[in-house]
């Protein structure tokens, strides 16, 4: 492998380590079950590196991570192959959670379970909509990365928000 | 629960992953340098396909015409055959151009639109089915003359004709708004859902329905 690609490869992992976050996030709101997760981890992560050459510095790195991660995701939920790369070409998870000793697993656990249920439930653009909004995106970028103008984006959020408050007061 | 709650569920889950969120690099390093190609590759080439096929088809029938030129009826068939192949070459040339243009980088909404419209792509065909029904005699009458080489037209009864064409001419107003009317914009009418599932099939449909989610999305306030 030549020293150039070796150094794209290593700055796309360390970019990837930055931001996995963002990809771990995604992949739970679209998918329920262990496998799915795996696979779409994969799948977004096979797309991110096939654009990597294309990225565009204009955009941050999480803007354009989230419009990879989103429309992957998107399309892998509403089982579009043709859309996706769907290669097996490892087995293992590559973003996994390791057990935080100190962590007592209580409220923020059941809260954050009912936002993903919650989450769960929306249809593909207003899951993306949700995830950009907990993630504390301005309207500006939510607005970038969706392709829908600043007031919509608003709107919508205002929407949303009543929907979960409700939701929230049922428990 | 307001906007400060969920604000501090959503820094306490942060935090948490920022502990115990871990990137596994052994089989990161397996990743394939030589970039992975999805399956659009391969829509692509059979959209390229259709556009040489209907290249070659719109071309012959503009030959068909030049060469009975002193024939009306077989000129007025090849030119409404050349029609429909213009249509259905203009809109293959235009999947080509969307599928160029996804690039999952950009905006969502923007490329899920382009995506679902090349998912719907079956809807085109359905449409022409259609449009052609007043015009089916032309499809005889030039295919026929071609290859066998008969022109049926010289035994038909001249009124039979005539009633015939007129007949046609009025199917051709309803026909035309159909065409407009089959469209992701109108799935809230009955009748429109039922025709395109007809017609297209549930693939059809489901990206159909999705341009229709999106377009609300887009608009709705």
């Amino acid at each position: 492998m030549s020293p150039m690609k070796e150094n794209k490869k290593e700055e796309f992992l360390s970019t990837i380590d930055t931001h996995k976050k963002i990809i771990y996030k995604v992949v739970n709101s679209y998918c329920k079950n262990k496998e799915d997760r795996k696979d779409l981890e994969q799948e977004i992560i096979i797309q991110l590196w096939n654009s990597f050459d294309k990225y565009n510095a204009e955009y941050k790195y999480s803007t354009w991570m989230y419009r990879i991660a989103l429309n992957v995701a998107i399309s892998f939920y509403r089982k579009e192959k043709k859309w996706l790369v769907i290669n097996d070409f490892y087995n293992q998870d590559s973003i996994y959670t390791i057990e935080d000793q100190n962590d007592n697993k209580t409220e923020l656990d059941q809260n954050i379970k009912l936002l993903q249920e919650y989450i769960n439930k929306l249809n593909e653009l207003n899951k993306a909509l949700m995830l950009l909004y907990l993630e504390e995106k301005t309207y500006d970028e939510i607005a970038e990365i969706l392709g829908i103008s600043k007031t919509n984006v608003a709107t919508k959020i205002s929407r949303l928000k009543l929907k979960l408050k409700k939701e929230f007061k049922k428990i | 629960m307001d906007a400060v709650e969920l604000n501090k569920i959503m820094k306490a889950y942060d935090n948490k992953l920022d502990k115990t969120l871990q990137l596994n690099l052994s089989p990161m390093n397996e990743l394939q340098l030589k970039k992975t190609q999805n399956s659009t590759k391969k829509i692509l080439r059979s959209r390229i396909y259709e556009v040489v096929i209907f290249s070659f088809l719109a071309i012959f029938l503009g030959r068909y015409i030049a060469n009975n030129w002193e024939q009306t009826h077989l000129v007025i068939s090849g030119f409404i055959l050349h029609v429909f192949s213009l249509i259905a070459l203009v809109g293959s040339i235009g999947q080509v151009v969307l599928l160029q243009q996804i690039d999952f980088s950009k905006p969502i909404i923007e490329i899920r639109k382009k995506i679902e419209l090349v998912n719907s792509h079956g809807l085109l065909f359905g449409k022409l089915i259609f449009l052609s029904v007043p015009v089916w005699w032309s499809y005889a009458i030039v295919g026929l003359d071609f290859f066998g080489g008969i022109d049926i037209y010289v035994y038909l009864d001249h009124d039979f004709v005539v009633r015939y064409l007129v007949l046609n001419f009025l199917l051709i107003i309803p026909l035309v708004w159909l065409f407009n009317k089959l469209s992701y914009k109108n799935l809230h009418i009955k009748w429109v859902r039922k025709t395109i599932r007809l017609f297209t099939g549930t693939e059809t449909m489901k990206a159909l329905d999705f341009l229709s989610d999106i377009e609300e999305f887009k608009n709705k306030y």
